[in-house]
């Protein structure tokens, strides 16, 4: 009897993940379920946070905060305590910001939303210029207002 | 060769309007200085240096030949102050368009957000500019040269 269980076993597992699949396949909610889940995980392998990941690093008072939109409209409004290094001026700004933070600092760069590449781009030039580091909170200022996450500016 | 007439009563309405707008425009501008310094930083022509010197060039001039066109004092002169300034804001929004760049104009915020009209540089506020360059044309070349309280001696 314990015998039959031992090698039902593999066979479950193997019925259940057919299961799932199919299940991923023709429910469109468990799809949206696994998009969701494969964005994620290609987001925590390109060194993308989450808003939740984004927070604990706020709260902890750990990283510093980048943004990398225009200054004037980080000017307007930006996450509170974050510093303005755009996309667009990066060359003029980068010498006071490079005096101001060690090499080793946690960064976090942001920008508008996802879909906006200024992070991305500000994020590729600091390791460029030797900040190993370096983080993007994909969300952007949007999804951070829209939390009710704290913003100055 | 004949010489165009214009109505004077059109170079006065023009004058008033356009002295009106000019001073909202200044005043706007004027009450959040740095903000207007951070988009003439933004068209990346000028070192980082000038930037506030010319920020409150650009504010001052509008202003002042805003109150100039209102209460027709030297109005030639004043129109042609701001058709220059027409000549540089539309260069520099063509060189930014050219170069690829999108940011506010810093032009007039009070339009955009009365009637919702587009700030970023672009096809419409060039166009805007150069709309504010032909009305003042006729003001800088018909216009009075006069102080309005001194009395013209014949």
């Amino acid at each position: 009897m314990s015998l039959n269980i031992m090698s039902g076993k593999p066979l479950r597992r193997k019925l259940f993940a057919a299961v799932i699949i199919l299940l991923s396949g023709i429910s469109p909610s468990l799809s949206q379920l696994h998009a969701a889940a494969s964005v994620a995980l290609a987001k925590e392998e390109s060194g993308e946070l989450d808003l939740f990941a984004t927070k604990a690093l706020f709260d902890s008072h750990s990283a510093c905060f980048v943004d990398a939109r225009s200054e004037y409209v980080y000017y307007k409004s930006h996450i509170k305590g974050a510093i303005s290094l755009s996309d667009s001026r990066f060359d003029e700004q980068f010498p006071d910001f490079s005096q101001k933070k060690a090499i080793e600092t946690l960064i976090v760069v942001y920008c508008t939303e996802s879909s906006c590449g200024m992070a991305r781009h500000v994020a590729k030039k600091l390791m460029k210029n030797g900040y190993r580091n370096v983080r993007v909170f994909s969300g952007g200022i949007i999804e951070w207002a829209h939390a009710g996450f704290p913003i100055e500016g | 060769m004949t010489r165009i007439s214009f109505p004077s009563a059109l170079i006065t309405a023009l004058r008033m309007m356009l002295g009106a707008f000019f001073i909202m425009s200044g005043y706007e501008k004027l009450l959040d200085l740095k903000f207007f310094g951070l988009i003439i930083a933004e068209y990346q022509i000028l070192p980082s240096f000038l930037i506030p010197a010319i920020a409150l060039f650009f504010t001052l001039c509008e202003l002042l030949c805003g109150i100039m066109l209102l209460i027709d004092l030297f109005s030639r002169f004043s129109s042609s102050v701001m058709l220059c300034m027409m000549v540089v804001f539309i260069g520099a929004m063509i060189n930014n368009v050219m170069r690829g760049l999108d940011h506010d104009c810093g032009c007039i915020k009070f339009l955009s957000q009365w009637y919702g009209l587009k700030e970023e540089i672009g096809i419409v506020p060039i166009a805007r500019d150069i709309l504010f360059f032909i009305l003042l044309l006729p003001i800088a070349l018909l216009g009075s040269n006069r102080i309005p309280w001194v009395k013209d001696q014949k």
